[in-house]
Formats: structure tokens, sequence, C-alpha cells
């Protein structure tokens, strides 16, 4: 289509900054779990990696982890909350809205777009910061996920990126996981064809790290 | 020759006809000389362009390195000496310049030494870009150096290195296909790749490989042959022919569009020529009847009338070959800057000599029916007894056959598509015989329409007096008119389906992230009138209840619903928007949620208003009805949304903000240095060039289009002169009779004026269905652009068409009314 010409410029600069719409090579949906009463609930709030771009919800890590959590005994809800494109300035900024979902725990992931774009670290760190004291505040309790960047962006600026999260953690006494995409990145047989967004098998090894971090964070 | 006075003689007798017949065939030949040259031109720049704009023959793409069975397919082609390779990284990095600090997010580009195999990279200094681009050096856009206050010769920090600024770069071949960077460009030589240590596990790179074909006639082969080394989904290789670039679909649609208007051009400059040399005929048959009296014979006559054509069609033939000399100074300030300043537009000796054959080709093939009739021409018609000439007889048919197949012939070998030249012909038969049935039907409710005007009533019946070839000139009159009505139809969507989608007023800076915090104070800061957009995320789960798969729609070509939307909030339609299915943007009488959708929308998928979308917005899910369905009536660079709410449903859902602007070029380093220092969140997105680019392009190829729609133009006015001019003997004699029998010059007048306002009314709305069934056809499925009727610009064109046909009939009956009855009656009684 000619259409091309019209610039879907705007969907790529608005939507998916991360990655173009490619196809991907991931296979078939699971079911979707039966509803049940829960326990709890757990608000993943994060970007597409959260989000699941270009995949079924159901192949997203939140379905996958409450699927775990519940063949593990543990009726908890997990809402996937994310929002593919978003920076950590649009996680800050939706915090209120996040907190209307009424969480026990939010996994907070979000900062890779920030350093994508090549934005300072220091204003994805106090954004992360900020949007961490409002969740403490109202009495949550937050996994933080933690973040590398691409090689490619420079050492200097990798450095300072990773460095946020082990900071802010310690900081506000947050769990920490190390980092959120730990075998997965840079591994193209568990990534879509753009390289950087996870397939669903990506998400069950992701699920399988989130886990007890999880469970860590019930006890607390 | 012997009768070269007669000839003389005989043209200074019938001047106008055989100035209409003139200029019919010069028309025909400046059409076919400035088109074909230009056409060639352009076929080849054209290809030239494509693999400009990849800067090579095959282009072979991946995310991750290349495998090693593709890596070692391309290296024994290689060694065959098959093709020649150049590897180009591409990926964002953060640069710091060494003396202040001061970093920056960058488009670097590590291209190997060969890079870009077509096309070139310019430089501010004018040097040869891969002399300049040697190890330890990059060249980079002068934007950076304008936001790290860099000048050329100092020192970049790029990943582990550092190097030293060479040159700035303006213009890089394969640009346009990457058009939205979120840093400026620099280019580093591959020589540096490994000290960088920015390449490697964890980065992310666009690996590409370049590669120039030694013989250009195997490179589909080639292609073929890594692609069947590729890993599938991830390497993807492409010829230039192949890549797809929106630019040379533009390109290939103006050049089809072009051809068609040159072949329409030369149909309608044909049925010229044979409707004067008809008309020239008709007053000449007395002169063929004494002649055939007093015992010249057929043969002789048919040598005298090829002869009189031939000094015509020669005549025209040099008119037109001067013009198109003459054009030749214009057509390069018509084409400047679309075409690379090397090729020669100057007439080529090719062109010429095709045109001379050409035109006297066109010229045969039209004249040939009219002459063959004049054998049919008796001696009795010195009396006056005229015999209707049919447009059933055999004759007749096989010309228009012959000239079909001729078109066809054009057809194929301009456009070389066998099946495009069967739908022309298909066309332009289905053309004339649906003009045919439009020219009975008028003829039909003509006749049986009871009038009691006087003279309406006389205008009718001058319809149908004897000689008046009005079934004839109805039918050349739909069909011309319903060709250049269609070309202005088609050119119309073309134009709005491309070039008024680049205003030069268009914004270039595009502001994403915007909290809704900062908008009051980034409103500010950028002064003047920003709109700003609402933005709120969210997909699609379900349509009437019936799940989206969101994994089959991501793996759709196109957009499609599986990926995340930018949803948006407000109450109006924007100026550039329309609703083209229900009454108003959203229903008071409804209750519940409710959006409006745009209608790409309807083309992923099958949905009406009253249906439901389930929305999930962060994790809740939301059903709403379809309340209407938009259109954008500008496919402008302004931001359009899909999917439009009304401000209660979303105001209160997270949101970031988007913004468009235009700022003046000079001033935008300045300004993207401010918003970084003030508001670190928001993301800049400069489009200054591409918009620059487009706009030129565009606004370029709008003049070329209408410089040659308006051969077609001028093809339709004379055809209307010369239809005319044609029943002029019998409009003198009706004018006498008039004025005999006591009627004033207004009432002669007002009774030729309903005539052919009949007449052209007629025509002019026969031709306008017509047109407007088949640039739907042609926009739909030729040219794959929206359709949109353009009601306005049809109804002027009727309009005007009926004006210009009474004001050309009005001119030609002035001339009639100063002839004297007595004068008239005179001569006839001397005949």
């Amino acid at each position: 289509m000619i259409h091309t010409l019209r610039l879907p410029a705007l969907a790529v600069v608005l939507g998916c900054l991360l990655s173009g719409c490619e196809k991907q090579t991931t296979p078939a949906p699971a079911v979707i779990p039966a509803q049940t009463s829960f326990a709890g609930t757990i608000v993943a709030v994060g970007d597409s990696l959260t989000a699941g771009y270009g995949l079924n919800e159901t192949d997203a890590y939140p379905a996958q982890l409450e699927k775990k959590l519940q063949a593990a005994g543990y009726r908890w809800r997990v809402v996937n909350a994310g929002i593919s494109g978003e920076t950590s300035s649009g996680t800050l900024s939706r915090v209120d809205w996040v907190l209307k979902l009424k969480p026990d725990i939010v996994i907070l992931e979000t900062g890779a777009n920030d350093g994508l774009r090549g934005i300072d670290p220091q204003v994805t760190k106090k954004n992360i910061t900020e949007t961490v004291r409002i969740l403490k505040q109202n009495r949550v309790t937050v996994v933080l996920a933690g973040m590398r960047m691409v090689t490619s962006m420079g050492r200097d600026f990798t450095e300072k990126f990773a460095a946020i999260y082990p900071a802010v953690a310690q900081k506000h006494d947050l769990i920490l996981i190390p980092f959120f995409l730990q075998g997965v990145a840079g591994n193209p047989a568990l990534n879509q064809e753009d390289g950087i967004h996870p397939g669903a098998e990506g998400y069950r090894i992701i699920t399988d790290m989130v886990f007890p971090y999880v469970l860590q964070a019930g006890v607390k | 020759m012997n009768n070269a006075r007669l000839l003389f003689r005989q043209i200074r007798g019938a001047v106008r006809q055989s100035t209409v017949f003139v200029l019919c065939v010069a028309l025909s030949v400046v059409t076919l000389v400035s088109l074909g040259s230009f056409g060639r031109s352009v076929h080849s720049s054209l290809l030239r362009d494509a693999r400009v704009l990849h800067a090579a023959d095959i282009i072979i793409k991946s995310h991750s390195p290349f495998s090693p069975v593709l890596t070692q397919a391309v290296g024994a082609k290689e060694q065959r000496q098959e093709i020649k390779t150049a590897r180009v990284y591409e990926f964002y990095s953060v640069v710091r310049a060494l003396d202040n600090e001061s970093s920056l997010l960058s488009d670097l580009k590590i291209v190997e030494p060969g890079y870009p195999f077509y096309g070139a990279v310019t430089l501010a200094s004018g040097r040869i870009f891969n002399e300049v681009l040697t190890a330890g050096s990059v060249i980079v856009e002068q934007q950076l150096l304008d936001r790290l206050h860099l000048q050329v010769g100092d020192k970049l920090r790029i990943g582990s290195t550092t190097l030293t600024i060479r040159d700035t770069v303006f213009a890089e071949p394969d640009r346009p296909t990457n058009l939205f960077a979120l840093g400026p460009r620099v280019f580093i030589a591959a020589a540096d790749l490994a000290s960088l240590e920015l390449v490697g596990t964890g980065s992310r790179v666009h690996y590409t490989i370049l590669a120039k074909v030694r013989d250009q006639n195997s490179i589909g082969r080639l292609a073929e042959e890594l692609g069947r080394s590729a890993v599938k989904d991830r390497e993807r290789v492409e010829t230039y022919r192949t890549a797809g670039s929106a630019v040379k679909r533009f390109f290939d649609n103006l050049l089809f569009f072009l051809n068609l208007i040159g072949i329409f051009t030369l149909l309608l400059a044909g049925i010229g020529i044979q409707s004067t040399l008809t008309a020239l005929l008709k007053e000449q048959e007395r002169t063929i009847a004494i002649m055939k009296a007093v015992g010249a014979g057929s043969r002789f006559i048919l040598r005298h009338y090829f002869a009189l054509t031939f000094a015509l069609g020669l005549i025209g033939t040099l008119i037109g070959l001067a013009a198109s000399v003459l054009l030749q100074v214009f057509l390069p300030e018509l084409f400047r800057g679309l075409l690379p300043a090397a090729v020669e537009l100057t007439i080529s000796g090719s062109a010429v000599t095709e045109g001379l054959i050409l035109g006297f080709i066109v010229v045969f093939l039209f004249t040939a029916l009219p002459i063959y009739r004049l054998r049919e021409v008796k001696p009795r018609a010195i009396f006056g007894k005229e015999e209707q000439s049919s447009l059933r007889s055999r004759p007749t048919w096989l010309s228009s056959a012959v000239s079909l197949f001729f078109l066809f012939g054009m057809v194929v070998w301009r456009i070389r598509e066998v099946k495009t030249g069967i739908y022309f012909i298909l066309g332009v038969a289905l053309l004339i015989l649906v003009s045919l049935i439009c020219a009975e039907g008028i003829m039909y409710l003509l006749q049986k329409i009871q009038l009691r005007n006087l003279i309406m009533r006389q205008a009718v019946r001058g319809l149908f007096r004897p000689g008046n070839a009005t079934r004839v000139s109805i039918v050349t009159l739909t069909a011309s008119l319903a060709v250049i009505f269609c070309i202005t139809l088609v050119e119309n969507n073309l134009d709005s389906a491309f070039i008024t989608s680049y205003p030069p007023k268009a914004p270039n800076l595009f502001f994403i992230d915007i909290q809704p915090g900062q908008k009051a104070a980034l409103a500010q800061s950028l002064g003047s009138a920003t709109t700003f957009y609402p933005v709120v995320k969210g997909t699609v789960i379900a349509v009437n209840g019936v799940p989206v798969n969101q994994e089959e729609e991501h793996k759709k070509r196109g957009d499609n619903l599986g990926r995340e939307f930018n949803l948006t909030y407000r109450e109006q339609l924007l100026d550039s928007e329309q609703i083209v299915d229900g009454d108003a943007l959203y229903r008071k009488e409804w209750p519940g949620l409710q959006v409006s959708v745009l209608d790409t929308v309807l083309k992923m998928r099958d949905m009406h208003i009253g249906d439901t979308i389930t929305f999930r917005i962060q994790g809740i899910p939301m059903d709403v009805r379809i309340s209407s369905v938009r259109t954008t009536t500008r496919e402008t660079l302004q931001p359009f949304f899909y999917f439009v709410f009304p401000d209660d449903v979303l105001k209160d859902a997270p949101q970031s903000l988007f913004a468009a602007v235009r700022v003046d070029k000079d001033n935008i380093a300045a300004l993207q240095n401010r918003i970084v220092a003030d508001f670190p969140n928001i993301t800049v997105i400069n489009m200054t060039e591409t918009a620059t680019i487009f706009a030129g392009i565009m606004g370029k190829l709008s003049a070329i289009i209408r410089f040659f729609t308006f051969f077609s133009v001028v093809a339709g006015v004379l055809i209307i002169v010369s239809s005319i001019i044609a029943t002029r003997y019998a409009r003198i004699r009706e004018a006498v009779y008039f004025t005999i029998l006591g009627a004033r010059g207004r009432f002669v007048i007002t009774v030729f004026t309903a005539e052919n306002l009949c007449l052209g009314l007629g025509s002019a709305l026969s031709a306008l269905v017509l047109a407007q069934t088949s640039s739907w056809a042609i926009c739909r499925f030729a040219l794959n652009v929206p359709y949109r009727p353009c009601t306005a610009i049809s109804l002027m064109m009727v309009l005007a068409t009926s004006l210009l046909i009474i004001a050309v009939g009005l001119g030609a009956s002035f001339s009639i009314l100063r002839v004297k009855p007595a004068v008239f009656l005179r001569e006839q009684a001397d005949e």
C-alpha cells in the first residue's frame, strides 16, 4: 500500500519506538487460567518488556507468573500494567493510577526506553526514586527489576545506567532482581526478530527467575 | 506536382479545419517527443535512484551478527568476483565531546570502504567521502557540532576510543529509508570498529551487507541464492528492485500515469484529426462530386486527398517538432531538483525519429477512414443529395480496430506490460461502446421529450438536422471528456494522496513523552501556537466479544490489531478529518462508553457502527461501542489517531502528550539544547530534512503531472472546436432559413446556444459518470491510493466544458450570422 507514504511515522514515533512491526517466531499461546478468589494483588508495572510486546498477553511474564504462583498454591492475582514505549517519566506520571489497582506488591520494571533514547541516567534515577517513594508511602512492597543497557550505547553510559538500580534498591530497602533479562538478552533464540523483545520461551526463563523474588516479597 | 496549386487553394479555402488539423498533429508530436525523451531519462534515472536509495544492488539485513552459512555464501560469491561487498553497522550510542564533557545520543554508521556503491555521501567541504573517512576520523552531521559546541578538527569520544571530526555530512544516499533518527549521524570507518568496543555481545546493532553485482543481469539469481543461505525470519536478502521504498512506488505511479496521459492525448489528438478531416472533406464533397463528374477516378481523388493530408500532416509534424525543441527550454526548469543533474533533457535523435514515425502513423490511422469514404461520394452529391455516413459500416469498425491495436502496441511498448495493455484497450473499447450507448440514450431522450418552448424545440430539432453529426459529436465529446475528466480526477487523487501530504509549513519537530505536568512550561518554552495531543496507550483485546489473537495479528503484513495503540480523547473533529459513517463523532443518546474509529482500522478488521471493541487500557478492560467512522482528508505529517474517545472516558487515565511544531531550521539546535536542559525526559524528533526533501519533490511532481495533463486538455478543446466546425455548413443554412422566416439574430443565437447546451451538458454528464467509474478503478486497482470523488472539481469540469462548448459554438456561429441570407441563397442558386 502506498499508505506507507502517509508516514506511519507517528505510529512509530509514538508507539513502538523500541521496534518496528516485524514478524516474530514464538509458538502458540497458552490458555487463560480460570477466575479464582485472590489472596493479594501483584501489579507488574513496566514497559514493553512487561507488556509482552508482540505476544499474546498470556505469554508475557505477568500471566506466566500468575500461573506459576497458582500452581505453587499461591492465590495471587498478577495484573499486567505494562505500556510499550514508556519511559520512567511515564511510569512516575501514572503511579496514582497504579495505586487504584490496590496492589500489595509492585514489580517495577522501567528505564529501558530511557536508556535506548540516551536520556541522562540521572533523570531515570530520579524518576524511579520518586516512583518508589510514592509506592512505599502507600505501603506497597516494591520489587525493583534491574536493567542494563545495550553495550553499543558506550561504556560510560551503560555503567551509569546499570548503577541506578542497586543504588535505588539499597537506599529504599527494596527487593532487587539484579537483571530482569538475565539469560535472555542477547540470545536470538529467546528473543523476537527485533533482537530485544523476549519471545514466549524467553518469558518462561524470566518468570522462573522472578518467581523467588516475588515469594520473598510475599513474606515481607 | 501538377495539382499543388489545387492543394494550396483547398487548404486556403478551408483554413479553419486545416488549422485545427495541423494543431492536432502538432500536439500528438509534441506529446510523443517530450514524453518520450522525458520518460526515457526518468526511467533510467529512476532505476538509478532506486539503487542509490539503497546504495547497492543487493541488501542483506539482520538484527544480529550474520550466520556463518550466509557469511560463507557471501564470501564464496565475493571470491568468484561475482559481487563486491561493504559491511555497514548502524546503532545509537552516546558520544562525548572531549573538551567540555557534554554528551549526545548519536546515530552511528560504521562503513567499510566501497560504501556507497551507488550515489554519493556529500560533504560540506566537497571532498570525496571515502578519502576523508579514514581510520581515526569521523564525519558528522552539522547538528552534532551545534549541539555539542564543537568544530571540525575537534575530538569526539566514541565507545572506548577517541576520533577526530574531519568533515560534516550534507546528505547520504540511503538516508531516506531511515527517516526517524533520535540523534545526528556520525560516520565512522570500519577500521575503527574494533577499538570502539561497542559491537559485540549485548549490543543492539543493525547489521547490513551491501553488495554490488558485477553482471547486472544476475542480480535476481544471486539474491535468490543468498536468500537460501539466510536464516529465515532473521536475515533478509533484498535487491534494490524488491526492497520497498515509498518514494520508488511513487515514481512508478508517476511514470505509469504520465505514459497513460501520453497515450490518451494521442488518442484524443487522433479523434481530433479524424473529426476535422471529416468536416473538411464534408465541405469538399461538392468539389469531389464535380471532380468525379468531369471524369476524375477514385484513385486520382484518393491520391489527391492523401497528398492534402500528407501536406497538412507534415506542417503539423514540423510545428510539433519545433514546439518540442522550444519546450526543452522549459522542461529542465520544471524538472530541476527532481532528476539528477546528469540526466540530459535535450531531445535525442531517436526521440525525434520516433516522434516523426509515430506522428505519421497517427495521421495515417486517423485519416484513412474519412479518405476511404471519399469513394462513396457520388457525382449526384452536386445536387445536394446528402448521404448519411453510418457508424456501423465495415470500414469504420476496421479502422477503429486498427487504431485500437496501434494504441495497444503503444501501451505495451511504453509500459512494458501486456496485461496493462489489454486492460487499456478493453478500457478504451468499453469507453467508446459506453459513449455510443450514452449518445443513443441522449438522442432517444431528446426525441421523446415534448417541448413547448419554441427555442428549445428548434434547438432539439437542430440536433437531428441532416448532416449534423450529433451522434458522432456526442460519442466523440463523451469519450474525450471522459478521458480528460478521468485524468483530472486521478491527478487530484494522486495529489491529495502524496503532494499535499507535505505542505511547506508542515511541522518538522515532534516532541514525545511530554508529561502532563510539563505541558504549560513546554508550551511557554516552545512559544507560538503549539498543539498538544494527549496519548493514552491501550490494546484491542476483543471485537464483538471475539478475542484478538495478538500473535496472529502481529504476523500480518502491514498494520494490524496486534500492537499497542495510541488512544486520544477530544470532543471535536480535527480540520483534517471527516465523518464517513455516522451522524456525529459521538452519539449523545447512547449510554455507556463509545469510540470514533479511523477508516484505516476497518481495513484491519471489518467493523461497523454499534459494534463493541474491548480495549485493555493499563490492565483495565473496557467495552466501548463504535459511534462513528472518520477519515483523514489530508494525509499530512499531522498526527492522526485511530481511536478517539470522549473526554470523560480517558481524561483521568495515565497519559503523556505529543506535540508537533514548525521551527525554523536555524533555531533547531538551540531549541533542542534548551529542551534537553529543561525537560530531560522529552525526546525530540527532528524531521526537517525529510519534510523539506519531500515537500520539494512532491511540489515538482505536481508541476510535471499538471504540465502533461495540460496537453490532453488542449486536445479536448481542439476536438470541441473541430466538431463545431464540422457542422458549420449546416448551421449557415439553418441560420439563413431562420432569418428568411423573419427571425432576429438573437433568436438564432439563442437556438444555437440551447442546442450546444444540450450537446455539451449531455456529453459532459455522461463523461463524468464514465470518468468517476474509471478513475475510481485506476486509483483503487492500479495506483493503490485512496479514492475521493472530488465533487466540487467534477461539477466545475461539467460546467466549464458546457460553457466552453457554448462559447466555441457561439464563436463559430457569429461568422455564420454574418453571412447574408441573400448572398448565401444566390451562391446556392449559382451552384
